[in-house]
C-alpha cells in the first residue's frame, strides 16, 4: 500500500478528529440509524432503549408523529398516518396500483406527476415523509453522539430505479443530511457480515423486507465487495404475506362488505402477528374483535405457508435470474445471506436453503445487519479508515435505454454494467431542416416504452437545420456512484453545440428542496446563520489542510515556481476569509482556491492511476499469501 | 505525465500483452487495485474537479472490464486496434450451414414454451449456446494469432449470432418464469 503515496482528503484528517458519520437502514416497516463507536458499529437507541424506528408518520393535531407514537394511532386515525411510504417512493400517481386496493389514503388530485397524500396537516409527498423518518433518526444520531454529523450513507434496496433513488437522497437532503453515498442494501448486509468473517468468493444476498424484495450476487475479495448482479422486486415484501393471511381471515369469516380502513389496518396487525408467532409455534389461534366485525379461529404454519408459498417462489425466481445473470452456477455459492425481518419466517429459510442448497445465514439480527453494514461504509467515507482498503463496486440494476421510432426502447446501458459508468450514442434527425429533437429517457428490460419506465423527457433545440439524417446528436448516459443519471445531448457535426443536461424528474427540484429547507429553518433563522457560518469553516479547513497535505507530497514536483506562487496567494485568501464571519466571502475563497488548484488536482489524478498501473506488481507479491 | 490517461488502450491499462487470449482473474485483480485509487469512494470530501475527474477514470475503467471480458467485445476491440473496419450492421455471413443452423435452433426454440418442463430445455438450450460459443472463441483466437483479419471478421460475425441467440433464450427464461408465478 506505500505505493498509494496520493493523500485522499480523508487521510489528512488527524486521528483524534473522529468525523462523526452514521448509517441508515430506511425500510419500508422499519428504519434504523447506527454509527462506529469504539471501532464497533452499533445500532443507536431511542431515549426509550428502542433501536428500531418504525417507518411510521402521523400527522396529529398540533405536531408530527414519527415511530411507535404514530403506530398506536394507525387503527385510529389512518387517514392522517402514513406507513409503508417507502412504496410510494419514486412512484408517479399513474402507478399508485402497486399499493393495492386496501389503501386507505386520500390521494390530493395535482397535476404533478408526484402523488400527494391529503392529511390534515396539508398534502404531503413520500419525499416529505420520509424525510420526517430520516429527521426523526438524525436528531437521534446527534443527541446521542453529541456532536454535528458530517454525513450519512442511506440504504435502498438494490433494485431501486433512478427515480426511486433520486427521490430517497431528496428526502435526505430535506432531513438536512449531507449523503455521502447511496448504498445498497444486500451490500451493506455483505459488509457487516463479510468484515466479520474474512470470507472470499461468491455470497448471494437474500433480502426480504416489509415490502421490497432483493437478491445480490456478490464477489468478495480483498477487501472488495463487487456485485456481479443484482434483481429482485420493489413490490413484493412481508406485507404482502400480512395481506394474504388478512385476506384469509376476511375470506373465513363471511364479511361481505368492504372493509373500512381501519379494519384493513386491524386484520393485517393481527395477521402480522400471526405471522411472527408462527416462526416460532406451529399453530396460533386469532380472535378479532371490532365494530360489525368478529372472528375466532386459528392458522397453522402449513396453512400459512400455502397462503404465502406463491410469493416465495416468486423470489425464488428472482435468485435464479441473477445467477444467470452473473453467470454463476448454484453451486458456486459460498454463502447466502439473509436480511430483513421477513426472512425470520421458516418458510422464507426452507425455500431458500433448499434452492441453494445450503444453510442461509442468520448469525447478525436480520433487522439490524443493513445498518450495521452502512455505518460501517459511513465510517470509511468520511474518513475516519484511511488504511482501509474496503471498496463496494456496484452495479446498475435496471438497463437505462432511449426512445426510438415506433415507440421502441434503445438500451443505452444494459443492467449489471458496473458503475459509475458512462455511454454515449449517436442519432440522427429523419425529416429535412429538423432543428430539434425529442429525447424520452426510459428504464426497464421490455422492448417497448410503455412497459418500461418513463424517466424524464426533454428536447435539444435549436441545432443548425440538416437534411434528413446528417445531423449528429451524442446523448450521452452518465451514472453516478450512487446509480443516479444524468443525461446530455448535442448536436456536434456543424461545431455548434446545444447541450442540455437533464435530471429525471420524480424527485424534487433543487429550487423545491431550498424552498422546504427554508421554510422549515425560518423560526430558526439566527441559529441557522451561525451553523452556515461553521460550517463554511470547517469546509475551509478541510480544504487547507488536505492542500497543504498534497504540496508537501508532490507540491514541488507537480507544480512551476509560478503556480506554487499563484496557489500560495489564493490560499492566504482563504485564510484571511476564514477568520471574519461573512460565510459568502469564505465561499468564494473556497472556490477561487479550488479553481487555482485546479491543473495542480488534475495532474494528481493522473499521477495517481499512472502509479498504480505501474505498481501492480510489487502489491501482486504481498498480496500472494492470502490466495 | 500530463498525457491523458484515458487515452491509452485497455490492454496498457491492465498492464497486459495485446492478445486475444487472456487471464481474466489478473485483469480482474488490476481492475479492483486501480478502482481503489480512483473510485468516487476515495473522494467523497474532495473537489468538485476531483471528483469529476474519479468518475471519469472509474467509467473508464469500468468500461475498460467490461469490454475485455465479454468475448465477441473484446474480439471487437482488438480489430478496431488494428484499424479494422467493421461494418456489422450491414454484413452478414454467408456460411450456409452456420445459417441453417441458426435457423433451426431459432425453431426449436419457438417451440419450447409448450414443453413440458421448458425451464429445464431452456438450462440445456443455454449450456448447447455456450459450448457452441466456446467453438468460435477459439475460431477467432487462431484467425487472429496469425493475422487473418478478414477471416477473424466471418468469425465475429457468427459469434453475434450466437450471442443475439443467448439473449433470446434469456429473454425467453425470463418471460416464462414470470408467466409460471
Amino acid at each position: 500500500m506505500a505505493l498509494l503515496q496520493i493523500s485522499e482528503p480523508g487521510q489528512t484528517t488527524a486521528p483524534h478528529q473522529h468525523r462523526l458519520a452514521v448509517g441508515i437502514d430506511l425500510g419500508t416497516t422499519n428504519s434504523l440509524v447506527a454509527s462506529v463507536r469504539s471501532g464497533e458499529a452499533q445500532t443507536l437507541p431511542d431515549s426509550h432503549g428502542r433501536h428500531i424506528l418504525p417507518s411510521v408518520v402521523r400527522y396529529a393535531e398540533d405536531n408530527i408523529e414519527v415511530g411507535d407514537a404514530a403506530v398506536e394511532h394507525a387503527v385510529v386515525d389512518p387517514s392522517n398516518t402514513i406507513v409503508s411510504v417507502k412504496r410510494l417512493m419514486g412512484r408517479a400517481a399513474s402507478d399508485l396500483k402497486s399499493l393495492g386496493k386496501s389503501s386507505p389514503y386520500i390521494f390530493a388530485t395535482s397535476e404533478s406527476m408526484v402523488p400527494k397524500i391529503q392529511t390534515r396537516s396539508g398534502d404531503v409527498s413520500a419525499v416529505e415523509v420520509s424525510a420526517e423518518i430520516l429527521k426523526t433518526l438524525k436528531n437521534r444520531a446527534v443527541d446521542t453522539l453529541g456532536d454535528e454529523l458530517v454525513g450519512a450513507v442511506i440504504t435502498v434496496p438494490a433494485y431501486f430505479d433512478d427515480a426511486q433513488r433520486q427521490a430517497t437522497k431528496d428526502a435526505a437532503r430535506l432531513a438536512g443530511l449531507n449523503v455521502l453515498r447511496l448504498l445498497n442494501e444486500p451490500t451493506a448486509a455483505a459488509v457487516a457480515y463479510g468484515l466479520d468473517s474474512g470470507q472470499e468468493g461468491i455470497i448471494a444476498i437474500y433480502d426480504l423486507g416489509g415490502g421490497t424484495f432483493d437478491i445480490s450476487i456478490l464477489r468478495l475479495r480483498k477487501g472488495v465487495f463487487e456485485v456481479l448482479s443484482t434483481g429482485g422486486d420493489s413490490a413484493l415484501g412481508g406485507d404482502d404475506f400480512d395481506h394474504a393471511i388478512a385476506d384469509w381471515i376476511l375470506q373465513q369469516s363471511g364479511y361481505n362488505q368492504e372493509p373500512s380502513s381501519s379494519l384493513v389496518r386491524l386484520l393485517m396487525k393481527e395477521a402480522r402477528a400471526a405471522k411472527e408467532q408462527l416462526a416460532a409455534v406451529d399453530v396460533v389461534s386469532i380472535s378479532i374483535e371490532a365494530d360489525n366485525f368478529s372472528w375466532q379461529g386459528s392458522l397453522s404454519a402449513s396453512q400459512m405457508r400455502e397462503l404465502i408459498e406463491p410469493m416465495i417462489k416468486k423470489t425464488i425466481m428472482a435468485c435464479r435470474r441473477s445467477l444467470r445473470d452473473a453467470d454463476i452456477a448454484v453451486e458456486d455459492v459460498l454463502e447466502v445471506v439473509m436480511v430483513g425481518g421477513s426472512t425470520r419466517t421458516l418458510a422464507v429459510r426452507e425455500m431458500v436453503g433448499e434452492f441453494f442448497q445450503r444453510d442461509p445465514l442468520v448469525s447478525i439480527d436480520p433487522d439490524k445487519v443493513v445498518a450495521i453494514g452502512a455505518a460501517l461504509q459511513a465510517d470509511v467515507l468520511a474518513g475516519n479508515k484511511p488504511d482501509n482498503a474496503m471498496l463496494l463496486l456496484d452495479v446498475i440494476p435496471l438497463s437505462l435505454g432511449i426512445e426510438t421510432m415506433g415507440g421502441l426502447v434503445e438500451k443505452i446501458i444494459s443492467r449489471n454494467t458496473p458503475i459509475p459508468v458512462a455511454k454515449a450514442q449517436d442519432f440522427t434527425t429523419y425529416k429535412d431542416g429538423q432543428t430539434a429533437m425529442a429525447v424520452h429517457v426510459v428504464q426497464g428490460e421490455r422492448e417497448l416504452v410503455d412497459d418500461c419506465r418513463s424517466l424524464a423527457r426533454f428536447e435539444l433545440r435549436g441545432f443548425p437545420p440538416h437534411v434528413a439524417g446528417a445531423a449528429r446528436i451524442r446523448v450521452t448516459y452518465q451514472v453516478d456512484a450512487d446509480g443516479l443519471l444524468t443525461v446530455s445531448a448535442r448536436e456536434q457535426n456543424s461545431g455548434v453545440e446545444a447541450s442540455v443536461d437533464v435530471k429525471p424528474s420524480y424527485g424534487l427540484t433543487d429550487t423545491e428542496i431550498e424552498t422546504m429547507l427554508r421554510d422549515s429553518m425560518d423560526h430558526a433563522t439566527d441559529d441557522m446563520r451561525m451553523r452556515m457560518l461553521r460550517e463554511q469553516q470547517v469546509e475551509a479547513e478541510r480544504v487547507i489542510e488536505a492542500l497543504d497535505a498534497a504540496l508537501q507530497s508532490d507540491g514541488k514536483e507537480l507544480l512551476s515556481v509560478q503556480e506554487q506562487d499563484t496557489i500560495a496567494q489564493a490560499r492566504e485568501q482563504l485564510v484571511n476569509a476564514k477568520a471574519g464571519d461573512d460565510t459568502e466571502s469564505i465561499k468564494s475563497a473556497i472556490k477561487q482556491l479550488e479553481s487555482a488548484c485546479a491543473d495542480y488536482v488534475a495532474r494528481r489524478m493522473n499521477t495517481n492511476i499512472r502509479n498504480a498501473m505501474q505498481g501492480h506488481t510489487v502489491d501482486e507479491y504481498a498480496g500472494n499469501d492470502q490466495e | 505525465m500530463t498525457a491523458d490517461i484515458l487515452s491509452c488502450n485497455f490492454f496498457e491499462l491492465f498492464d497486459i500483452p495485446v492478445s486475444y487470449e487472456i487471464d481474466i482473474d489478473l485483469i480482474q485483480q488490476r481492475y479492483r487495485e486501480l478502482q481503489k485509487v480512483v473510485h468516487p469512494d476515495r473522494f467523497v470530501n474532495a473537489s468538485d474537479k476531483e471528483r469529476r475527474i474519479s468518475m471519469q477514470q472509474t467509467s473508464w475503467i469500468n468500461e475498460a472490464l467490461n469490454t475485455l471480458r465479454q468475448p465477441v467485445d473484446r474480439a471487437i476491440y482488438l480489430l478496431k486496434l488494428k484499424n479494422v473496419d467493421l461494418n456489422l450492421e450491414n454484413e452478414t455471413t454467408m456460411d450456409a450451414e452456420f445459417l441453417m443452423e441458426q435457423m433451426e435452433m431459432r425453431e426449436a426454440l419457438s417451440s419450447i414454451s409448450s414443453k413440458e418442463d421448458p425451464i429445464s430445455e431452456l438450462d440445456r438450450f443455454s449450456a448447447q449456446i455456450k459450448s457452441k460459443m466456446q467453438s468460435l472463441i477459439k475460431g477467432f483466437a487462431a484467425a487472429y494469432e496469425n493475422d487473418q483479419l478478414d477471416e477473424a471478421k466471418e468469425w465475429i460475425r457468427k459469434m453475434q449470432f450466437m450471442q443475439k441467440a443467448r439473449k433470446e433464450v434469456d429473454e425467453l427464461s425470463a418471460k416464462i418464469e414470470d408467466e409460471l408465478f
